[in-house]
Order: C-alpha cells, then sequence, then structure tokens
C-alpha cells in the first residue's frame, strides 16, 4: 500500500513507510487509552453476565450424570453397538457400580437424568440398586438377576436409555425441545404425544407475538402520527401521556389489568352496570386478558420507534404532494407512508422480540393453556430442576431473537437501535 | 522585520495523512514573522485548517518538526502552547456567563480573583463589550459571540493567535465591519496572528502576508500586492482577484517579453511561467488593466473587440467582449472614468500593456 | 397546512382517526388512574363505588415488616446497581466516543448484549451459576445482576450525549491553557451532567422495577419490592398491593419528571451551539 500526494502521484516508498509507521504508532496510543476505558465494563458484563448464561447454555449438551457417577458403565455403553442387550462384562460393570452408587447416595442424580429418557426409570432403578444381593456373586446370571428384580431389565430399551446417557455430548435437550427423540436405532423420530408439547408452545409463543406486534401497530401509528404532527407544546403533554405507562413497571400495570378485568372487577361491573350482559364474562386467565396486557405494556414500544422516524418526515412533502394533485390518501400511501417505514420496522422488531421472551404479565394473567415459552424455561429451572431442558429452551429462544436481530440488521446495514 | 531576526514559527518538511493512504500535507516548509497577520489562503481541502490545527496541537504532524520561538513544540500538548485560537463557531462555553468564559484562561492559570475579574473587564473594553461579563452567550448575536471569542483568546497575552475561519458565518456587512476591527486590533497589540479563510478578499484586505494553498502545498507566498500583481502560476491568479483567462501558444521566448498566439492574433506578454516556444500557455489579463480605445502607438497589444454584454454594478461596470477567439473576456469600467459610451454588438479597440498580460502555465 | 373542510370521503377517515387516538390513550391511561382511587377503598373490594375513603391499605404498607424491608432491599440494590452501572457505563462510553478501535462492534455488542437477551434467559443463566458460587440469595449478588442489566442504558445515554458534545469546546479549552483533568471538570462535565444522569435513573428503574432476575436470584430476606408484589399477586390479591401499585405510580410519574427536566435542561444547554 503506498502513500499519494493529494495529486496522486505515488510517494517514494520509504518515506511512505515511515508516514504509515509515525501515523499508526499515534493512532496505538489513543486505542490503548479508549481500551483502558473499556476494559471495566467489558469484564463485569463478561464476568456476571455472559459466562454464567453461556454456562447455563451449555448444560443443554451436556450429559454429565452417568459418567459421573459410573464412569465404568458409562464407557463400556459406549463401546457397545446397541444391539439387543448389552454384554454380561458389561451388565456386571452396570451392577458392580449400581450397588457402589445406591450405597454412597449418589444414584438419584442418575436416577433422575434417567427418567428424563423413560419415565419410571427412576423408581425402577433405585428399587433394583435396593434390591440388589449385597455382595458380588462371580458367574452368576447377572442379567437374569436384575429381569427378576424388574423385567424392563430383560428388553432394550432401558438398556439403550443408559447408552444414551453415556457421552459427554448429547442432543437429547435439544431434540426434546423440538418435541423429537431418537428411537432404539438412533434414528430421529416424533416424540410420544403426551410429552411432545414443545412445538406447540414456540407456535403459540409466536402466534401471540405476531398478534400483540400487529395490534400494537394498528394502535399505535395513529397515535406516533398524531404525536408527530402536533405543535411541540401539545404534542410534548400527549407524549407525557404516552410515557407515563412506560414509566410505570410492568409488574403494576400487570396487576392493574388483573383488578380490572377479574370476574369482581370494574369492567365487568361495568358491563352488567350497563345492562350489556347478565353473567359476568371470563376476561382474565386466558388468552384475552393475556393480549389485552401485553399489548397495553408493549404499546410504547411501537409507538417511539415510530414517533421518532415521523417527526423527521418533512410537513413540506405532503403540502408539495397536495399542490401536485394527490388525493390525500393517496399522498399519505406514496409519500408520507413509505418514509415511515423504518420506524414501522423498528417498533415491530423491537415489539416482536420482547413479546417471545415475555414473562411476567402471561404468567399472571394467562390461564394454563396460554402459557409461553419462558414460562417453561423457568418451570424447568426452578420447580421440575431440569437444567438440561431449561437450557434447550434458553438456547432456542435466544437463537431465534438473535437470529431476528441478524435479520434485521442484515437489511437494515445500520444503527440497530433507536431508543427514541 | 530586519533580516537576522528569527522567524517566530517555522514549519520544516512537515508531511501529514490522515489514513496513510493520501498525503493532506506534502513538504511543508514555512516561515512565519513576529509581529505579522499572515492569512492562510485556498479552497476547501487545501490543507489550511490542518495546517492552524498542527500549529494548535490539535492535530500532530506525521513527520516533520514544528518550532515556535526556536523550540520544537511537535509534541507539546496544546494546553502548554500558550497560543489563542479562534474558532468558526466561536466554541464559547455555553454553560459558563461571558465574564465567566473570558477569565477561564486566567483561571487555568491560577491568577487571583481579584485581578481576574479586572483583566476580563479590560480584554472586554478592548473588543468594545464593556459591561457584558454577567450575559450568557446565548444570549449574544454572532458578531458580538465572535468579540467574546477574541477577547478571550487575547486575554493571557498569547505571543500567537490563531484563526479558523472566525467570520465565516456572520452577514456580508457584519463580516466586512470585524475584518476592520481584527485588523485594528492587530496592529494595536502586535500580536502574530496566523489567520485562515477561503475568502480571497478577506485575505487581501487583512493580510501582511498571505500563503496560498493547494492540495497540501504552498503555490506562493507573499504580500497582497505581490500575489495581486504578479501571481506565480494560473492557479494563483484564478484564486486571487479576477482575471481574463487566454489560452494559447508561445511563438516566441525571450527573457522579458514572449509573443503568444491567441486565436488568430499575437499577444504580447510578460512570461512568467512558461515551458518554452511552442509549448501552450494561459495569459493572465486584470479585467481592470484593459485600456478602451488606446493609442496604438503606446499600448503595444491593441484588439478588436465586440460588446457582448453590460452589467452595470453601481460603482463600475463589467463590459463582457469577444476578442482574440474568446467569449468571456471581461472588462471593468470605472464609474468615473471617461471614455466612449458603450452598447450591446458594438465594436471597438481594447489593449493592454505586455506587464499587465502575464504567462502563465496552462492548466 | 390551512384547515379545509373535509369532503364526505376523508370525513369518514378523520372520524376514525380521533376516535381511534381517543380510544388509545383512553385504554393507555385507564388501567393506571382507576386503580388509583381503588386503593383509598375503606372495604377489601376491587370495584366501584368505593365503600369509603380509608387508608388501611396505605397503613399496611408502611407497617408490614415484609414491605418494609423490601423497600429497604430495593434502596440498597437499586441505588448500588446504578452505581456501578453508571460508572462502568460512563467510562465505556468515553472510551468508545471518537476513536477508531478494531473490534469496536464486538465490543459495542458486549456492552449492549442485556438489552437485547430476554430477561428469562438472564435471570435462569445468572441464577445457575450464581448459585453455585453462593451469590445466589444475598443481596451483593442482585446489585451485581442489576448492575450488568443497567450498564447499557447508561452506555447508550452517555454516548448519546458524548455525540453532541462540540469537539471545538474541548480544543478551546485546551487552546487555553486548561490541562486535561481542568477541561473535563469544567467543560465536559456541565455539558454531559444532565445526560448522564438521565442514563443512571434509567439505570435505577432497571432495578428497581425488575422482578425476572429478582425471582431467581432472591431468597425471602432478600425480597425487593417487585418480588414482594409477585408473591402476593399469586397468592391473593390482597389491596395493599395496590396501595403499593400506587405508591410505585407515583414514584414513576416524579422519575418521568425528572428525566424530562434534564432533557430540557440538555437541550438549553447546547442550543446555543445551533
Amino acid at each position: 500500500m503506498s502513500v499519494t500526494d493529494s495529486a496522486g502521484t505515488i510517494v517514494d516508498a520509504g518515506r511512505g513507510r515511515v508516514l504509515r509507521v509515525s501515523l499508526r504508532r499515534a493512532e496505538r496510543a489513543q486505542q490503548v487509552r479508549a481500551l483502558l476505558l473499556v476494559l471495566p465494563a467489558i469484564v463485569f458484563l463478561l464476568v456476571t453476565f455472559i459466562v454464567p448464561i453461556l454456562s447455563m447454555l451449555v448444560v443443554a449438551v451436556e450429559n454429565p450424570e452417568l459418567r459421573e457417577v459410573m464412569p465404568r458403565t458409562a464407557a463400556a455403553m459406549m463401546g457397545w453397538d446397541g444391539t439387543g442387550v448389552p454384554s454380561p462384562a458389561t451388565v456386571a460393570t452396570f451392577v458392580r457400580e449400581l450397588r457402589q452408587a445406591t450405597a454412597d447416595g449418589s444414584i438419584g442424580k442418575v436416577a433422575r437424568r434417567l427418567n428424563y429418557s423413560i419415565p419410571g426409570f427412576r423408581s425402577v432403578l433405585l428399587r433394583t440398586g435396593r434390591s440388589l444381593p449385597p455382595a458380588e456373586t462371580s458367574d452368576a446370571d447377572l442379567l437374569a438377576l436384575l429381569a427378576g428384580i424388574d423385567s424392563h431389565w430383560a428388553e432394550p430399551p432401558y438398556w439403550l436409555a443408559l447408552k444414551g446417557a453415556a457421552p459427554a455430548v448429547t442432543d437429547f435437550y435439544l431434540l426434546a425441545a423440538a418435541d423429537l427423540r431418537r428411537d432404539a436405532r438412533g434414528t430421529i423420530v416424533t416424540a410420544p404425544p403426551d410429552q411432545a408439547v414443545f412445538v406447540t408452545v414456540f407456535a403459540r409463543t409466536f402466534w401471540v407475538s405476531l398478534v400483540v406486534t400487529a395490534s400494537c401497530l394498528l394502535l399505535g401509528y395513529p397515535i406516533a402520527h398524531l404525536l408527530a404532527s402536533l405543535p411541540p407544546r401539545r404534542g410534548n403533554v400527549l407524549m407525557i401521556l404516552v410515557l407515563l405507562p412506560f414509566w410505570t413497571s410492568v409488574l403494576v400495570r400487570t396487576t392493574a389489568w388483573l383488578v380490572l378485568l377479574q370476574r369482581e372487577g370494574v369492567v365487568n361491573d361495568l358491563a352488567v352496570r350497563l345492562g350489556i350482559t347478565t353473567a359476568r364474562i371470563e376476561l382474565v386467565h386466558n388468552r384475552f386478558g393475556v393480549y389485552v396486557a401485553m399489548v397495553h405494556i408493549l404499546l410504547p414500544f411501537m409507538v417511539l420507534p415510530i414517533y421518532s422516524v415521523m417527526r423527521r418526515i418533512s410537513p413540506q412533502h405532503m403540502r408539495a404532494a397536495a399542490t401536485l394533485g394527490a388525493r390525500p390518501f393517496l399522498a399519505f400511501r406514496k409519500v408520507y407512508f413509505p418514509q415511515s417505514v423504518p420506524g414501522v420496522t423498528s417498533g415491530c422488531l423491537l415489539v416482536f422480540v420482547l413479546a417471545l421472551g415475555f414473562y411476567v404479565t402471561p404468567a399472571l394473567v394467562g390461564g394454563g393453556s396460554d402459557q409461553l415459552i419462558s414460562y417453561f424455561i423457568a418451570l424447568f429451572a426452578n420447580e421440575i430442576v431440569n437444567w438440561g431442558m431449561a437450557a434447550a429452551l434458553s438456547a432456542i429462544l435466544l437463537g431465534i431473537v438473535l437470529v431476528l436481530l441478524a435479520t434485521y440488521r442484515w437489511l437494515v446495514r445500520g444503527e440497530l437501535l433507536r431508543l427514541g | 522585520m530586519t533580516a537576522g531576526e528569527d522567524p517566530l514559527v517555522r514549519f520544516v518538511g512537515v508531511d501529514k495523512t490522515f489514513d496513510g493512504q493520501t498525503l493532506v500535507i506534502e513538504d511543508l516548509s514555512l516561515d512565519i514573522r513576529s509581529g505579522e497577520f499572515l492569512t492562510l489562503l485556498g479552497p476547501s481541502g487545501s490543507g489550511k485548517t490542518t495546517t492552524l490545527m498542527m500549529l494548535a496541537g490539535f492535530e500532530v504532524p506525521t513527520r516533520g518538526d514544528i518550532r515556535l520561538a526556536g523550540r520544537s513544540i511537535r509534541d507539546l500538548p496544546p494546553h502548554k502552547r500558550n497560543i489563542g485560537v479562534v474558532f468558526q463557531n466561536y466554541a464559547l462555553f455555553p454553560h459558563m456567563t461571558v465574564g465567566e468564559n473570558v477569565a477561564f484562561p486566567l483561571l487555568a492559570r491560577r491568577v487571583a480573583k481579584g485581578e481576574r475579574t479586572r483583566r476580563v473587564s479590560q480584554a472586554l473594553d478592548m473588543v468594545r463589550l464593556r459591561g457584558f461579563e454577567a450575559r450568557r452567550p446565548g444570549q449574544l448575536s454572532g458578531g458580538q459571540q465572535q468579540r467574546v471569542a477574541l477577547a478571550r483568546a487575547l486575554i493571557f497575552d498569547p505571543k500567537l493567535v490563531l484563526m479558523d475561519e472566525p467570520l465565516g458565518a456572520l452577514d456580508k456587512q457584519l463580516r466586512e465591519h470585524m475584518q476592520i476591527e481584527v485588523k485594528h486590533i492587530h496592529e494595536r497589540i502586535g500580536v502574530t496572528v496566523v489567520y485562515v479563510t477561503h475568502d480571497q478578499s478577506e485575505a487581501l484586505t487583512m493580510s501582511d502576508r498571505i500563503a496560498v494553498f493547494r492540495q497540501g502545498r504552498i503555490e506562493q507566498l507573499a504580500t497582497p500586492a505581490e500575489l495581486y500583481e504578479a501571481p506565480g502560476n494560473s492557479f494563483v491568479a484564478r484564486f486571487i482577484g479576477e482575471s481574463n483567462r487566454l489560452v494559447g501558444k508561445i511563438v516566441k521566448l525571450a527573457r522579458d517579453e514572449c509573443l503568444v498566439e491567441v486565436g488568430s492574433e499575437t499577444v504580447r506578454a510578460l512570461p512568467v511561467k512558461v515551458e518554452g516556444p511552442g509549448g501552450s500557455t494561459q495569459l493572465s489579463i486584470r479585467p481592470e488593466s484593459v485600456k478602451l480605445a488606446p493609442d496604438p502607438d503606446r499600448c503595444p497589444n491593441v484588439f478588436e473587440a465586440r460588446v457582448r454584454e453590460l452589467i452595470y454594478l453601481g460603482h463600475h461596470t463589467r463590459v463582457r467582449v469577444s476578442v482574440c477567439g474568446h467569449d468571456d473576456f471581461v472588462i471593468k469600467v470605472g464609474r468615473g472614468s471617461e471614455g466612449p459610451s458603450l452598447r450591446v454588438g458594438q465594436t471597438l479597440r481594447i489593449g493592454w500593456t505586455v506587464e499587465d498580460c502575464r504567462a502563465l502555465d496552462a492548466p | 397546512m390551512p384547515r379545509h373542510r373535509p369532503t364526505r370521503a376523508t370525513l369518514g377517515w378523520h372520524v376514525a382517526y380521533w376516535l381511534l387516538c381517543t380510544v388509545v390513550f383512553v385504554f393507555l391511561l385507564a388501567p393506571i388512574l382507576v386503580i388509583v382511587p381503588l386503593s383509598f377503598n375503606a372495604g377489601a373490594f376491587f370495584t366501584y363505588p368505593l365503600a369509603g375513603v380509608s387508608l388501611r391499605w396505605y397503613r399496611e404498607f408502611f407497617t408490614g415488616v415484609q414491605w418494609q424491608r423490601a423497600v429497604e432491599n430495593s434502596l440498597i440494590v437499586g441505588i448500588g446497581a446504578t452505581v456501578v452501572a453508571t460508572s462502568l457505563g460512563t467510562l465505556a462510553a468515553f472510551g468508545l466516543h471518537r476513536v477508531r478501535l478494531p473490534f469496536r462492534q464486538a465490543i459495542v455488542v458486549i456492552l449492549l448484549s442485556p438489552m437485547v437477551v430476554p430477561v428469562i434467559i438472564t435471570g435462569v443463566g445468572m441464577f445457575y451459576v450464581y448459585a453455585r458460587i453462593r451469590l445466589a440469595n444475598t443481596l451483593g449478588g442482585l446489585i451485581v445482576a442489576h448492575a450488568a442489566l443497567g450498564i447499557p442504558f447508561v452506555f447508550v445515554t452517555v454516548g448519546a450525549v458524548l455525540s453532541t458534545l462540540d469537539d471545538n469546546l474541548v480544543r478551546a479549552a485546551a487552546s487555553l491553557g486548561a490541562g486535561p483533568v481542568r477541561v473535563f471538570r469544567a467543560v465536559v462535565l456541565p455539558l454531559i451532567l444532565p445526560g448522564a444522569v438521565s442514563g443512571a435513573l434509567f439505570a435505577f428503574v432497571t432495578s428497581w422495577d425488575d422482578v425476572v432476575v429478582a425471582l431467581f436470584l432472591a431468597g425471602p430476606r432478600q425480597h425487593t419490592l417487585p418480588r414482594q408484589m409477585w408473591s402476593g399477586i399469586r397468592e391473593f390479591i390482597s389491596p395493599t398491593l395496590l396501595a403499593v401499585a400506587t405508591l410505585l405510580i407515583v414514584i414513576s410519574i416524579g422519575l418521568m419528571l425528572v428525566v424530562e427536566l434534564l432533557r430540557r435542561k440538555g437541550e438549553r444547554l447546547r442550543g446555543v451551539m445551533g
């Protein structure tokens, strides 16, 4: 790369090199100073935020239980080809370690893990462990012994589940999150209906987010337009009216809706008093309540980006369109609306992404069949304590959000966040 | 300035690049004399502002050195240079009053409060803004803000004051008024001023010397009179004042006169920057040096011209004629001058001397 | 644009427009306004008409041990998180201001990530790790977690204010003899302060209103106000909750007005150079 002067002639190589070196040295000092200022925040975020989340997400593909508690069994299972039942030597290893694990109490972890694969496995495993003969009996048919305790041991499925729990890395949770599993032969099949809930939940989450986004757009666009076209003072006052809900916490607003919409609440009261209905309508703990509350909470996030874009649309454009003979609706369609599109896409993306990850409102206002994906993540993490599933669902949710943001970025190729 | 006196500022072989690829300033060597009013003049992007910024310390030369009173200041941070700077957008601190703004450099130098107050009122007096201490910059007009900026830059008695197109944001009348004020302050205080502008008439009015910049190099460094009367090349001739340009070919070349073929005519010109016989050249003739109906015995260059357009401008009339095959030749006829009355379409004889016709490099 | 009498066709659109706007404004404000009077209800119901005006629910809030502890916790965590987030976020904004850094994109992504990741994932992830290092069920853990959530807000706000700062002001101050420290103290700081305080307020509100992260990281003794409210809503909505909600609404209005005042002040300062 050579250095040229303003007229374009190339400067001699030696001088060019000296110049570039000197320039780079000056830049370097600036950059070091900048890095030192940025470093504390970066390190803090890495340690307190990024690493914890990544560590949790990794659990989605981890399979540590069997390897920790019964390492030799795990190793043996890796070596087994999965046909029929394992060899007597492998079974012996299993029995030995089962006895050991039952004695020191570490069997619980393995039992829980295996129960994910086959419900009911846990109680069988624990019972088998307790019913084993105390001492090692050589060359007894251990398989028959096991089958005597519980008939499941004679069949391949339980052994295959053990094999599935053996490798360090697994796709078990991720597949389960998509309502899939691997059958005896290892091919991917759909899970049985009583276990296949997640695709429905994801679909529901998508659908709810879509409806909420569309509603916010329909309600928010006229408001944004009104705010943008008013003279500054009146516009500011109305803006405060839009910002007030925005500044009120989600919890407070959700509580307000619960109070309003419940059977003994204000809305029902009003309906009965005005004679609209005689019986009280179910307005909460169902989908309707979720929609209303979520739209209420997310509406400001739609209004603000659209408003900030609309403010920059010069009123001269509509005037010019009028002088050129365009009817108001045509002018709006061809001149105003296209210029407001960047705000619309920002707003829709923001609302959609927020709605996907929403927890508080659906959890409080929705009924059993209204729970979104966030609810299940919390459920698996807090109550069921199946970190694998919590992580897998989180990973998928996060993946969807990141893909959406990346697509938006690619489409816009500009500043992503406009906080309005 | 006597011959042996050292310059106050010296640029030595300065190169500057921002991206490592193009040179914005190329091999700049410049001496600035103590007490002079030097203007850096040129079109935008010519490097004049970058030069000023390097002198102020806001940019660092990529190569070369800058010396102030003999000492190298290349690595000296701006706050230690003791150089006053006046910016185009005034850069008055909006959150401070006028008094606090002007007192700021004294505060930075830990001057006692009583003395600060005294010197601030002195400084405001000098720029004729007595009593403005309590006002805020937002309450002042453009001209007033500029004067505050000036007072602020001068209050700590710097040896050198830099001004970056300070009058650019003012309207025409105010600008001309401020030019005179700045010049008066310069004469009264005797401080060295380096002034950047792209307005050549402003430069001519105010400067002791002018450095004409183009694409990172100085084309010519001279007094306003020299630049106007004797531009060294066609760029300077075009940039300073107005000039007519006749393109032609050199037929004969002697030391102090050359013959140039322009269209079907032959012109006698002063060779300033020419290559050799057969080469192309551009003749530069100032509109006001063209004589109407000259005496052919006394005037070496006399040609027939046809009047194309007359524009009345009050104190003079611009007469556009066709001559020597060029249609855009302009003559300035002063209001008080006697001479034939002119009509569009009329033919008349015009002429000029050899000295007023400079043969320069062809573009 | 002069108001022409609308034609029959556009009249319909106009009416619809104004009607819709009115409906939306009512929709936005009604819930908040409706529950405020209810918090003064002498009876334990959530309907109008009020059975009488009484402050009993507020009394229950101010005398309730759990509520008061929750307020204390919220304040401690809020202020702690704000201090940390504001310091780190402001430093970062300065660092990235007008400098060409090699991995600038990646750095900005990291700094903004807490705003991008759904809160539920943040809560679950932090819980997973913090529990293992005994940071869960401590106020310190909450402070750290909330600080992380607040950093992006400070970074963006201070960054925005810095970008409006006229470079020439800094240069002028330096040319007048002020060293870097004095330039910062006397010129930069006063001009960015309104924006920086706004950013700090955003960080505070993020912590003050957070319920998801608190759900995971706060034990019974660390319950913040929102966490305490959550328990209340899940179990049984007592009207005390409405009193708490009303108080929170008043505080929100106060904070919003402060931010608006700061914004106007910042604009006034900057308007000079326009």
